[in-house]
């Protein structure tokens, strides 16, 4: 098995108190901690258990800046092979189908059977560059992936849809995959492991390096533009709900339902 | 212009609620847009669900084949390839759920659309279409304005718009399917249910947590009820399960596990830190609590100071007539 | 980039341990505190230990992550041993091969990329500081008493006090302090007990550079654990390390500290293990209650190096026993309670957690209080 896995080095600002410049254009992420995206990390575990099994190969591969690195090289302590990131400022992050395009373009004259990534980026929570990528790679794919059984020349993925209900598909291989949280245990990257993946290939690449226009993944190319990040008017702080018991519940019962949160 | 077209979603004979959630929006941008709303169902023995969204006054396209009895991202990518050829609508509008996020982004790489996902808010301004969509764990709104293009694709929350009321009855008009020939690099296989009583807290959509503040194992019927009438899965503070109130599967917090629900009701729940650590997942977080300083409010959306004795019952008996 | 140390891999399991020096006498598991509540026989652990093919085995056994590592074990060896490392020797190798539990994990890949074991960013390490006026060291700058905030201290809300306090009664006393506003990480305590061994020496080597560059007379930890880790752990640290509680005895016997009201309250003093048993400091903290007019000061009767553990250390924040049996804690709360205690007094963070909320499960929430030490001196100043 030919492996590629793609992860993407995220802030975790669940807890954060996120700030956007006056410009409304940029986020001030200096106070946040950032790592490998949480469904990325289980694809890496994914991909490394299918290797283990199967034998074979995995890359990582990763659009990101020098910082990323340490994601990086925890992937490959817990066995992933060697990595490429890519890094060039003039690539228009923002948009995952250009995202995909630089992906597909580090991954395009080389022999895979599968490309493993997560099924959502933390951050921008498009869950959108992995079922592109397989359009950008011309081959089969399938999204929201709990439990993967390799077959001969296909694979059975079992997608996680609403309430748990499992669909069972069986697509052809080379294949992407879009992994979902839970399929499995992510392994802790030992400290042992990091230091023997230092001796592991890491290439850094740019757009030049790949043979990728630029005037094809630049925010020239995309077909959006952002006009402006706003805080939304609530936030985190809380919403007191008043009155007898009676009304308080009433109340929360209404604003559950009208908010679709049940 | 032409028209919007809204994807149906439907699973196992049934439609699923963002089919109508789109339906919110589309009729202004359609207007904006100067077309109309056209619903395209793509099913098998779909009639019944046909009137059903006919009923919105909206007309619905009907491929009524069985190649599309179950949901098939290829399938309906190529059908929807063909149809945006032969109509050319100005926009397609498709759930954000995990049969929209299975084809969409696909779709927009193929057909080269200007594509935005997961939106919750979508309008026309002196002629742009403009998306509204949330970063970093709903904490950033950005507003995403199209490139000028002859169609544009969105995926659509769910549940970030409220369903409109079924009004005049409009279309049921069958097109012929737009694909002739079954595929063989993807199949369909089966459904699998969820198994019952393997509740895996992680996965859970919506969790009523437990604390302390529940007291006594025998007042447990009380939280069970309330879970059961918004189908959601029970979990608890290490105090809870120390209590043996709930197994150690259970238990959310920094020894336990990190929970991502869409809603978390946090009953009796102080909030330490460690309990903390395990719902920053969770997008919405509701607490009731007697203690008006229980840290519990800090992480809360909706916070109500009282006795859970109190509130749960009468929450519960709310919901369910509001449910139905 | 980090530096590279390389650790002693020569060494066989049997050596390191110096398993060979053990007789069997099985004090080790009688004292162990946690045998009330698990199967863990820390005696048997060792035994087992000598053959090197069952290592394996060994460390697949859910007790290793039973030991709360408080030493008794260690206190009780009349041949000088310490058995509890034979655990985490066992966790180590666990640790080794990725296949830790997931909370263990994010504890320890927290610790790797944020410096803290409760994954917050590194620079909200010092947010508590927030609205203090609070004296910052610089390595530049001499001063008598180099503060070292612990992880647990600087992110949960509920322990903040703890510094915030200290910030007070350092200013009162007019002390020569500072605190770091950059650099401080994790002291590796929990990491060590957890079996993160490589990660632990990386610690170590970062921090007594960091440390070593100040020019501080001596270096003061909030926490228990980060003073017994210094103390044992780092041998080129470069000054001496106390807890705050020796310092502000000895601020109180200068004459700097004093208390402007009474406390007419029956308190206990629970011993920290780290403290104690660990680090022999027993009698500050009673020194400073004792100050207080009016507290009447009772005594457990394990106290002292008897001391009763509360399982809040040995990375048991981050590991839960299967065990349903009372815990710890809970038995020490209805000790004080027993005793008529209306305070019990304590000097480690993981304490405060474990004993409030014992204190809470039991419900004596109305009749007594568990508090920070320097929660009630700060009250009282």
């Amino acid at each position: 098995m030919k492996i590629f896995v793609c992860i993407k080095y995220v802030p975790d600002t669940s807890e954060a108190v996120v700030k956007v410049n006056a410009e409304g254009t940029a986020v001030d992420s200096s106070r946040f901690s950032f790592d490998i995206n949480d469904a990325d990390n289980y694809a890496v575990e994914e991909s490394v258990q299918i290797k283990e099994k199967y034998t074979g190969t995995v890359t990582v591969l990763s659009i990101g800046p020098k910082e990323s690195e340490v994601m990086i090289r925890m992937a490959m302590a817990k066995g992933c092979d060697n990595a490429v990131r890519v890094e060039d400022a003039r690539i228009a992050a923002f948009d995952p189908l250009l995202l995909a395009k630089v992906l597909a373009g580090a991954i395009k004259g080389q022999e895979f059977d599968l490309v493993l990534t997560g099924c959502m980026a933390a951050d921008d929570g498009q869950m959108a560059t992995g079922v592109a990528l397989a359009e950008e790679l011309g081959v089969a794919h399938a999204a929201m992936v709990k439990k993967v059984e390799i077959l001969e020349g296909k694979v059975k993925a079992y997608r996680e849809l609403e309430g748990g209900l499992m669909e069972v598909v069986e697509v052809a291989l080379p294949a992407v995959l879009t992994i979902q949280t839970g399929i499995n245990e992510p392994r802790y990257a030992p400290i042992r492991g990091i230091r023997e993946a230092q001796k592991k290939e890491l290439k850094v690449v740019g757009l030049d390096d790949l043979g990728v226009a630029a005037g094809d993944v630049d925010a020239s190319a995309s077909r959006i533009v952002v006009e402006k990040l706003y805080l939304p008017e609530v936030v985190s702080s809380a919403e007191f709900i008043e009155g007898e018991p009676e009304q308080k519940a009433e109340k929360l019962a209404s604003i559950l339902v009208k908010g679709g949160l049940v | 212009m032409g028209n919007v077209f809204v994807l149906a979603e439907h699973r196992q004979g049934a439609l699923r609620d963002i089919t109508f959630e789109m339906l919110r929006v589309a009729p202004n941008v359609a207007k904006e847009l100067g077309g109309e709303v056209n619903v395209l169902l793509l099913g098998y023995n779909a009639e019944a669900m046909a009137e059903r969204i006919a009923g919105y006054g909206v007309k619905v396209l009907v491929v009524d084949d069985p190649l599309f009895e179950n949901f098939n991202a290829d399938k309906y990518q190529q059908a929807l390839s063909k149809l945006i050829d032969t109509c050319k609508p100005s926009l397609v509008m498709v759930g954000q759920t995990a049969q929209g996020v299975d084809m969409a982004p696909a779709l927009a790489v193929e057909k080269n659309l200007p594509f935005v996902s997961d939106i919750i808010g979508l309008t026309v301004e002196d002629g742009t279409l403009k998306a509204t969509r949330q970063i970093y764990s709903g904490k950033v709104n950005a507003q995403i304005a199209f490139k000028p293009a002859d169609t544009y694709l969105v995926t659509v929350r769910e549940s970030a718009f409220e369903a409109p009321d079924a009004s005049v009855a409009g279309l049921v008009e069958k097109i012929d399917s737009p694909i002739k020939e079954d595929l063989d690099y993807r199949k369909f296989v089966e459904y699998i249910e969820a198994e019952v009583g393997d509740v895996d807290i992680t996965q859970s959509e919506i969790l009523v947590g437990i604390g302390r503040g529940l007291k006594e194992e025998k007042n447990l019927p009380v939280v069970q009820e309330l879970a059961k009438a918004i189908k959601a899965d029970l979990c608890g503070s290490r105090a809870a399960v120390d209590a043996g109130w709930l197994p150690h599967d259970r238990q959310v917090g920094t020894s336990g596990k990190a929970v991502k629900p869409k809603l978390y009701l946090a009953l009796g729940i102080s909030g330490a830190f460690q309990h903390i650590a395990g719902i920053k997942g969770a997008k919405t977080v509701v607490a009731i609590n007697k203690d008006p300083e229980a840290p519990i409010f800090a992480v809360a959306h909706y916070a109500i100071v009282d006795d859970l004795f109190k509130i749960a019952p009468k929450l519960a008996e709310k919901l369910k007539e509001l449910k139905g | 980039m980090r530096g590279m140390i390389m650790s002693t891999e020569s060494q066989t399991f049997t050596e390191k341990f110096d398993l060979l020096g053990c007789i069997q006498c099985g004090r080790c598991t009688g004292g162990c505190p946690v045998t009330v509540r698990t199967n863990l026989n820390v005696r048997r652990f060792v035994y087992d230990a000598y053959s090197e093919e069952k290592l394996e085995e060994l460390a697949k056994l859910a007790e290793i992550w039973d030991c709360t590592a408080c030493h008794t074990c260690a206190v009780r060896c009349p041949k000088g041993l310490k058995p509890l490392e034979v655990l985490i020797g066992l966790r180590s190798m666990l640790v080794d091969s990725g296949k830790v539990q997931s909370t263990v994990r994010n504890a320890l890949e927290s610790v790797y990329l944020e410096g803290n074991p409760w994954e917050k960013p590194k620079a909200t390490r010092y947010d508590w500081m927030e609205g203090l006026d609070v004296k910052l060291a610089k390595p530049d700058t001499p001063v008598e008493n180099l503060f070292f905030v612990c992880c647990t201290i600087a992110y949960d809300p509920r322990l903040q006090v703890v510094a915030k306090n200290m910030v007070r009664l350092l200013n009162k006393a007019g002390a020569d302090y500072g605190f770091m506003a950059e650099g401080e990480s994790c002291c590796g305590s929990e990491i060590h007990t957890l079996g993160e061994e490589l990660l632990f020496e990386e610690i170590v080597g970062e921090n007594t550079a960091f440390l070593n560059d100040f020019q501080a007379r001596r270096v003061i930890t909030l926490s228990p654990h980060c003073f017994a880790t210094y103390k044992a752990r780092y041998p080129h640290l470069n000054k001496p390390v106390l807890h705050y509680t020796q310092l502000l005895a000895e601020l109180l016997q200068q004459g700097n500290l004093s208390w402007g009201h009474d406390l007419q309250k029956k308190v206990v003093f629970h011993d920290p293990c780290y403290l104690g048993k660990q680090s022999g400091v027993y009698d500050e903290p009673r020194r400073l209650l004792k100050s207080i007019k009016g507290v009447e000061l009772v005594e457990f009767d394990r106290s002292r190096e008897r001391s009763l553990c509360c399982e809040g250390g040995g990375g048991k924040m981050w590991v839960e026993s299967e065990s349903k049996k009372e815990r710890l804690a809970e038995t020490r709360i209805k000790d004080a309670h027993n005793l008529g205690a209306q305070i019990v007094a304590v000097a480690c963070p993981f304490c405060v957690l474990t004993l409030e909320d014992a204190m809470k499960a039991l419900g004596y929430e109305e009749e007594m209080r568990v508090a920070e030490m320097t929660e009630l001196l700060a009250e009282l100043a």
